[in-house]
C-alpha cells in the first residue's frame, strides 16, 4: 500500500541545511520536526513548522548584524 | 462595442469603456469631442475628419481603399479605436458588407464647433477684479509643490505639516494598492506603492485620477459628469482666473479636491474666488506617450555606499528612508548610507533589489549620470545579494510518497506527478517521491486507477 505523509519541503544551500538539522537537534524529542533528511540540500519537515524555521533563520540572521544607534 | 475590456491606460481607454448611452451622452459636448480627435492616431484623425461631413455609412471595403497595401495594420488599429470610442459606429448593410458610420452626436457637436466656434462654459475673468495673479513660473512651482505635498500624506501621513483637504475615506481610496495595513502598525508602502513612486509625475497623476473617477459612483457621482468636467478643464487656459461663481456645487466639490492635488489654484478675492487651471490641469487630455518628460537626477551613489541627495524634498528624503539609512538631513542635502539593514526593512515591505537599483539609475544626478555605471556596480550587486540572502531557504508545501508495491507504479506515479508540474524531488533507488500538494489529488486518482 503506498503511503502518502503531508508535509513541507525544504530546498537550501548547504550550509543553511546544517544550520536547520542542528535546530532540530537541540530541540527536545517531542518536538522534533524533520520527518526526512533526503540530500545535502532538501528535506522534509512537519506541516506546521515553517513559520516557527523562518523566524529562527531571521533571528539567526539578526543577531550577527549591529544598527548604528541614531 | 468591443468584447474586450480595456484596461485603462489614458483618459481615453477610460472612455472607451464606458456604456453607449454614457458616451453618446458625453458626445454631446463640443469640447469632450475635440479633446477625443486630439487623442486620436493620426490615420483615425484623417478619418474622422474626411468622414465629418458624410451622414450615410460607407462601406469597410471603401475606408480600405483609402490605404495603401503596406499601411493595412495601420488600418485596422485607427478603425479599431473609433470603433471603440463609438465614434465610428459599425453596421452591416443589406449586400451583408460591413459598414461604418460617424456617430450622430459626435458629429453634430463637432461639425458645430469647428464651423461656429465654440466658447468655454466660462470665460477668464477681466483683469481688474482678478488682482496679482500668480505668474507661469510661480504656478508650476505651486503645482508641484502642492501635488508633492499630496504624495507625502498618501505615503508617509505622519510626516505631513498641513494635512491637506482631502476626505481620509478619499484618501484610503487612494492608499488602497498603495499602502499595505497591518494589525497595531503603521502602514508601510507596498511594491505596487514603491513602483508608483518611480512613475514620472503624469503617470502617478493619472494613476490618481483613474482612482477616483473609479470610485465616484461610490460617492453618488456620474463618472461622465466627472470625465467631462475634467477634459473640459484640460482646455481653460493655465494661469488664467475663472470665476467659482460659474460652477455648479458638485463642480465646486471636484475643484476643491483638485486643487489639493495641485491641478488649479484657487484664490479669494474681495467680491468672490475663482479658480486657475496649472500645467497639470491641461495635462489631463494628453496620452501618457506624449509627455516624456523627465525630472532631473538629485542622487549621488558611491562605491562606500554612502548616498547623497541634493534635494530640498521633504518627499525624496521619505523615499530614501524606505530603502537607505537616512542620518543627515540639511537644507538642501540628504546624507545616507545603503546598509543592509536598511535593505531588509525594505525587502519585508515587498519592495525588490531591481525596484531600488532602478530608482537609483533613473535619478541619478547629473553629474553621475553620464558615468558607466550610473551606480557602482558593487553597489548593486550587493543589494541583489542581500535580497538572494533573504531567499536562501524555499518551502513548499508538499506530500512524501513511499512504500511502492513495485517499480511500474512508482515510475507510473513520477510521471504523473510530472506531467502536472508537481514533482519536487525523487529517489529512485529507494522508490520515494516528494509531490506538490496541489498535485497530491491526482497522483492518488492515479494510484487507485492501478489497483
Amino acid at each position: 500500500m503506498v503511503n502518502a505523509t503531508k508535509g513541507v519541503f525544504i530546498s537550501c544551500d548547504i550550509p543553511m541545511a546544517q544550520y536547520i538539522i542542528n535546530m532540530n537537534a537541540s530541540l527536545p524529542a517531542s518536538d522534533k520536526f524533520i520527518i526526512h533528511i533526503l540530500d545535502n540540500t532538501h528535506m522534509f519537515v512537519q506541516p506546521h513548522v515553517e513559520q516557527m524555521i523562518r523566524s529562527r533563520i531571521a533571528k539567526f540572521r539578526e543577531d550577527n548584524t549591529y544598527v548604528k544607534p541614531n | 462595442m468591443p468584447e474586450v475590456r480595456i484596461i485603462a491606460k489614458n483618459f481615453m481607454d477610460m472612455v472607451a469603456s464606458m456604456p453607449a448611452m454614457k458616451l453618446d451622452k458625453l458626445y454631446e459636448n463640443g469640447f469632450i469631442c475635440e479633446a477625443i480627435l486630439r487623442s486620436l492616431l493620426p490615420l483615425a484623425k484623417k478619418y474622422v475628419i474626411q468622414m465629418l461631413h458624410i451622414d450615410v455609412s460607407v462601406a469597410a471595403k471603401l475606408l480600405e481603399e483609402w490605404v495603401l497595401p503596406g499601411g493595412v495594420s495601420k488600418h485596422r488599429v485607427a478603425i479599431d479605436r473609433l470603433v471603440q470610442l463609438r465614434v465610428f459606429l459599425e453596421a452591416v448593410d443589406r449586400k451583408n458588407e460591413k459598414t461604418y458610420k460617424v456617430n450622430p452626436t459626435f458629429q453634430r457637436s463637432l461639425q458645430k464647433l469647428l464651423v461656429q466656434g465654440g466658447t468655454l462654459p466660462r470665460e477668464s475673468m477681466p483683469s481688474n477684479i482678478t488682482v496679482r495673479l500668480p505668474t507661469l513660473e510661480n504656478l508650476e512651482a505651486y503645482a508641484l509643490e502642492q501635488w508633492e505635498c499630496f504624495l507625502l500624506q498618501l505615503i508617509s501621513p505622519s510626516q505631513v505639516e498641513k494635512p491637506l483637504n482631502i476626505s481620509s475615506s478619499l484618501m484610503k481610496v487612494f492608499q488602497r494598492r498603495i499602502l499595505s495595513y497591518r494589525d497595531k502598525e503603521a502602514p508601510k508602502l507596498t511594491e505596487s506603492g514603491f513602483q508608483f513612486l518611480l512613475m514620472d509625475t503624469n503617470a502617478q497623476l493619472w494613476y490618481i485620477i483613474r482612482e477616483y473617477i473609479s470610485n465616484s459612483e461610490d460617492r453618488g457621482v456620474d463618472a461622465a459628469d466627472l470625465i467631462s468636467f475634467m477634459l473640459e478643464l484640460s482646455f481653460h487656459d493655465i494661469g488664467e482666473a475663472y470665476s467659482v461663481d460659474t460652477l455648479t456645487s458638485f463642480q465646486r466639490t471636484i475643484i476643491n479636491d483638485l486643487a489639493d492635488l495641485g491641478l488649479v489654484k484657487i484664490q479669494q478675492g474681495r467680491k468672490g474666488s475663482w479658480f486657475i487651471p496649472t500645467k497639470l490641469a491641461t495635462n489631463l487630455s494628453m496620452s501618457l506617450a506624449d509627455s516624456s518628460s523627465r525630472k532631473q537626477g538629485f542622487v549621488v551613489v558611491e562605491t562606500n555606499f554612502r548616498v547623497y541627495a541634493y534635494s530640498t524634498s521633504k518627499l525624496h528624503c521619505e523615499i530614501l528612508r524606505l530603502f537607505s539609512r537616512v542620518e543627515y538631513q540639511l537644507p538642501n542635502l540628504i546624507v545616507g548610507a545603503i546598509t543592509k539593514e536598511s535593505l531588509y526593512s525594505a525587502f519585508e515591505n515587498g519592495i525588490t533589489a531591481e525596484q531600488i537599483i532602478t530608482f537609483l539609475q533613473q535619478n541619478a544626478h547629473p553629474r553621475v549620470a553620464e558615468r558607466i555605471p550610473s551606480v557602482p556596480e558593487n553597489v548593486t550587486e550587493q543589494i541583489r545579494l542581500w535580497e538572494a540572502d533573504l531567499n536562501r531557504v524555499e518551502m513548499t508545501d508538499a506530500y512524501y510518497y513511499d512504500e511502492f508495491p513495485s517499480r511500474d507504479v512508482f515510475e507510473g506515479a513520477c510521471d504523473c506527478a510530472r506531467e502536472w508540474n508537481g514533482l519536487l524531488w525523487e529517489d529512485s533507488k529507494k522508490m520515494h517521491m516528494v509531490v506538490k500538494t496541489e498535485v497530491h489529488q491526482y497522483v492518488r486518482d492515479y494510484l487507485r486507477r492501478q489497483k
